[in-house]
Formats: structure tokens, sequence, C-alpha cells
């Protein structure tokens, strides 16, 4: 009776489904585990090379000096930060509005797309701290120069996504637009958009960040006091005064903003694109 | 079926590539209403210049294109009748099975209510109506051609020029398809101008083929396909019809040897 020592299919199945689960939760495991385990590594070095060597915590301060100062001066954080993601958001959304805005204008043109191309190069390599006083010269200090020249950093790199997605149509689709004889604002919207939207989406991911280091160098130099500073100001205020501590709980406050924005922007990219772009889908991967 | 009205003609056409490549040769043909005619020939004979010069997608060098009699440009920016089919589907990968066959009926301005409707039973004629939801990634390739070619029914063409549209599928898939293409071609009565290097499915489709020769490209042989659709591949004188196409193909490939 050998039928009886032979695995039924289900049994066999089962026995598969188990291993991939384990193997999954390997994977998980290793995934998760590596990075957290480096973190928390980091965080004791960090906790005690200080205490060791006997830094003083305005020159180092350790992670529990970093949270002390948060806490203790969280009224003044919370404010602060709420403000640059304001600023940021801001700034971010303008950036992709007239960014993709004047992308599609430029190329629905050639020869408003040669003649400006050039340019939109040249602006995107100056320093935007180069250029941020004459802003706050024609713009005054505070929330409006800040939007702006957290502005004017996401936009450059949204406009060259977005023209280079737009140009990057295939052929033979093209050619099929032609055949049915659609007009330049149909070829536009139904098939340079579409093509352009992965281009479109990177470059959002790289100008949401790119907003956040916009507004807080607006900050440094066009902040103002009196609650409505953001973290810019915030660090700038810490450092005259060797607030050590709350400065760097000013910035791990940036770090952490630009990581959940940078996450945000991912999502919505993927939603948009999950539908049907190859790429959103190897990403998946 | 097949009546003198011309559908298209060629006239002393040559093409010259700004490259230099002499694609097209002193081509002249006459292709008459409702016929099935076939370009047979090795690669990089002009085949697909001479289709796309059809399709108003290039320009002659020398000499004259007609479509109906008209310039192909004016012809497409003027009607339906013209239809493309390309040899990758060429399916847009962000609008689902339906909107792909929609596309031509928006671009054209159609009556918004019927275009569904249309679009609907070109799907049902090549039997992909269950699938009008899917995305072309969702579908395999015999399918993803058999999306294109309902996009190219949808706007009901009289011409339907076909650039190796199932080189890239498998013997099995090809065939089918070849069968659906007749059955269409038959009930739709339109003229088709197929693309092909692949003999057999020349003498399988076409009421004529037109074998051409590289470097330069140009018609050597024209063959008469007598035989009764639908067409059996295993007879007599469907094998004769194979040899006189492979042996005019074979000609006009030594003779370019020779030169
Ligand atoms: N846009 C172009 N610019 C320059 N040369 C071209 C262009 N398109 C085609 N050619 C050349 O013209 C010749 C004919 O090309 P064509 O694509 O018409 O050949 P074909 O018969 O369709 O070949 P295949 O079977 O490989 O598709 C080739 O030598 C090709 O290199
Ligand atoms: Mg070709």
């Amino acid at each position: 009776m050998t039928v009886k020592t032979v695995p039924t299919n289900a049994e066999l199945v089962n026995e598969s489904s188990k291993l991939k689960v384990m193997k999954g939760k390997q994977k998980f495991n290793l995934k998760y585990l590596g990075p957290i385990l480096a973190l928390v590594i980091f965080l004791s070095l960090w906790q005690f090379i200080p205490a060791l060597l006997d830094i003083k915590p305005f020159i180092l301060p350790k992670p529990t000096d970093v949270v002390a100062a948060a806490v203790k001066d969280w009224h003044l954080l919370w404010p602060a930060m709420q403000i640059t993601i304001f600023e940021s958001v801001i700034g971010f959304i303008l950036s992709a509005v007239v960014g993709i805005g004047i992308s599609v204008l430029l190329a629905s043109s050639r020869v408003l797309e040669i003649s400006l191309y050039p340019y939109a190069v040249i602006l995107q390599t100056i320093p935007i701290v180069a250029i941020a006083p004459i802003i706050v010269i024609w713009f005054g200090s505070g929330f409006n120069s800040i939007v702006i020249i957290s502005f004017l950093i996401g936009f450059f790199p949204i406009v060259s996504n977005t023209l280079m997605g737009l140009n990057s149509v295939d052929k033979n689709m093209g050619d099929l637009f032609k055949l049915y004889n659609a007009s330049k604002w149909q070829t536009m919207v139904k098939l340079r958009i579409p093509a352009a939207m992965p281009f479109i989406m990177s470059g959002l991911k790289v100008s949401c960040t790119l907003a956040i280091i916009g507004s807080i160098t607006g900050e440094y130099i066009a902040g103002i006091g009196g609650g409505k500073g953001g973290l810019g100001y915030a660090i700038t205020v810490a450092a005259v005064q060797l607030k050590t501590p709350y400065l760097f709980a000013c910035a791990i406050a940036g770090a952490l903003f630009g990581i959940v924005f940078y996450l945000i922007v991912s999502l919505v990219s993927r939603l948009v694109l999950k539908s049907w772009h190859e790429s959103a889908m190897e990403a998946e991967k | 079926m097949v009546n003198e009205k011309e559908v298209v003609l060629f006239q002393g056409v040559d093409k010259v590539y700004n490259t230099g490549t002499v694609a097209l040769s002193q081509l002249n043909l006459s292709i008459k209403e409702g016929e099935f005619i076939s370009f047979l020939g090795p690669s990089g004979c002009g085949k697909s210049t001479a289709l796309r010069m059809v399709a108003g997608l290039g320009e002659a060098t020398r000499g004259t294109v007609e479509v109906f009699g008209k310039n192909p440009k004016a012809v497409i920016e003027t009607s339906n009748d013209v239809a493309f089919v390309f040899q990758d589907a060429n399916l847009l990968p962000w609008r689902t099975v339906l909107d792909n066959v929609l596309l031509p009926l928006e671009l054209r301005g159609s009556d918004k209510k019927s275009r569904k409707e249309t679009a609907i039973s070109v799907l049902e004629k090549v039997g992909l109506k269950d699938h009008i939801k899917s995305y072309p990634r969702e579908l395999s390739g015999g399918m993803r051609m058999r999306v294109s070619i309902a996009r190219a029914l949808a706007a009901k063409p009289k011409l339907l020029l076909m650039d190796e549209p199932f080189a890239a599928l498998d013997e099995m898939t090809r065939q089918t398809l070849q069968m659906d293409l007749l059955n269409i071609w038959e009930r739709e009565k339109m003229t088709v101008l197929f693309v092909t290097h692949n003999v057999y499915e020349a003498v399988y489709l076409s009421s004529r083929i037109a074998v051409m020769s590289a470097r330069p490209g140009r018609l050597s042989n024209l063959i008469d396909v007598d035989l009764t659709y639908p067409r059996e591949r295993t007879t007599a004188k469907f094998t004769e019809y194979v040899d006189a196409a492979s042996q005019s193909l074979e000609h006009s490939m030594g003779r370019k040897e020779l030169v």
C-alpha cells in the first residue's frame, strides 16, 4: 500500500506554501531588522561616546539630550515645524503646477522650446542661496519670499523631467495619432502627457525634498521671529544661543518631514501610475 | 468580388532617404478595390516605406502615390478611410482595451453615444468582448494584436494597411489570426495591403502577391493567387504557389547578390 505514504496534492501545496511563508518571513526579518539594528547600534554609540569622552552637550548633544530638548521646547518646535511644512507644501504645489504648465506650453511649440530650453538649463545651475537675498529685497522678509525660494528650487527638476517625458513619445504611437489626423492639442492630452507621466512623477519626487531645502534656506535668510519663523529660523536662533540639543531636534524634525513628504509623493505617484505603467509595475517588484 | 475601381496607385515612385539609402526605385503598381495584396520581400526592400507612403506618413522622392485618386495626406486628413496596423500592437499602455479601440473614434470626433457601441461591436468581431476592461499588459501578444486590429476596424476603413502584423506571434496564434483576418476582409469588403516576409502567409492570405527585391527596393514580380478561400495549406496547388513565390523571392535576392 504505497498510496498511503504518498502525500496528497493538498498536503504538498500546504507544505510548499508554508515554506514560502517562512522564506517570506526571513526576508521580512532581514529587510526590517537589519536597518533597525543598525539604528540602535548607531544611537547607542552616539549616546555613550560623548559621555565617555566627556564632550559637552553644546558641542555634541546625546540622543537623550536631543529628545529632552524637543520635549521641553515642544511649544516652539511644533509651530516651527507646521510653518515649514506649510511653506514647503505650498512651494512644492506651485512648482508642480507652474512647472508642468510651462513645460506643456514649451513642448507644444517647437520654436518656444528651442529658444527657451537652454535658459531653463542655465537657470537651474544658479545656486538658489545666491539669489535668495534678491528675492527678499523684492518680496520682503517672511512667508512670500520663503515660498518663492522653495518654489524656485523645486521648479527646474520638474520642468526638465516633464519636457523629457513629453518628448519621449514612441514614434509608432506618434504615427498612429498622425494617421487619425489628431490635432496638436489632442496629441498633447491623449498621448504626450500620459506618456510623460512616469517622468513627471520622478520629477515630483525630486522636487518635494528640494522644496523643504528651499523653505529652510528661505527661513535662514528671510525668516522672521514672533512665532512666525519656521525650522530654518529656529535653527539660526538656536545656533546663536548655543542651544545645540534643540538645534539637533530642529534638524531631525526637518529630516523626518522630508522623509514623510517623500513617501507621500511616492505613494501618490504609485497610485497614479499603478493601473497601467510598466515602470511602476517594475518598481513594485 | 474584385472590381476595377482603383484604390492605390504607385506611379514611378522613388524613395531616397536623406541618409542616401534608396529604399524604393521605380515602383509602379495599381491596387484595385477589394484586393488582398501582400508585399513580400527580404528585410530592407522598402515594404514599410511603401506602406507608410500610402498612409500619408512619408512622401515619395519622385513619382506619385495616390489613394482613392487623391494625395494620401489629404485622404487621412479628411476621412476615416485608411487604417494602419503596426507590427507591435502599438497600444497605449495607460488605456484599457475598450479605450484603446475608442481612440480613433475620439480623435475623429464621432458621435459620443455610438462610439462605445461601435467599439464593443468591433471587439466582438475579433473575439475580445470579455476583455474590454483589461489593460494591454494583461493580454497575450495575440490578444494585443487583436485589439490593434479592432482599433483599426473601429473607424470603418475602406483600406487596411498592415505591416508585418503577425511576425512576432507564434505559429498557432498566427494561423488563427490569419483565418480571422480573412473572415473580416470578406465580411467588410475592404482592400488590404499586407506586408510580410513569410511566403506561406502571403500565399494563404493574398489574392495577389507583389514580390519585392532589395537594394534598391523594387517590384520584381506580381503573382495572382487563383485559389478559393478558405485555402488549404496542404493542397498541391497551394504548394505550387508557395514554390513560385519562393523562387521569385530567391531570384530577386540572387540578383541583389550579383550586383
Ligand atoms: N527613416 C529612415 N531614414 C533613413 N533610412 C531609412 C529610414 N527608414 C527606412 N530606411 C532604410 O530604407 C530601407 C527600406 O526600409 P524599410 O523599413 O522600408 O524596409 P522593410 O522592407 O520594411 O524591411 P523589414 O522587413 O526589415 O521591415 C532600409 O535600408 C532602411 O535602412
Ligand atoms: Mg518593415
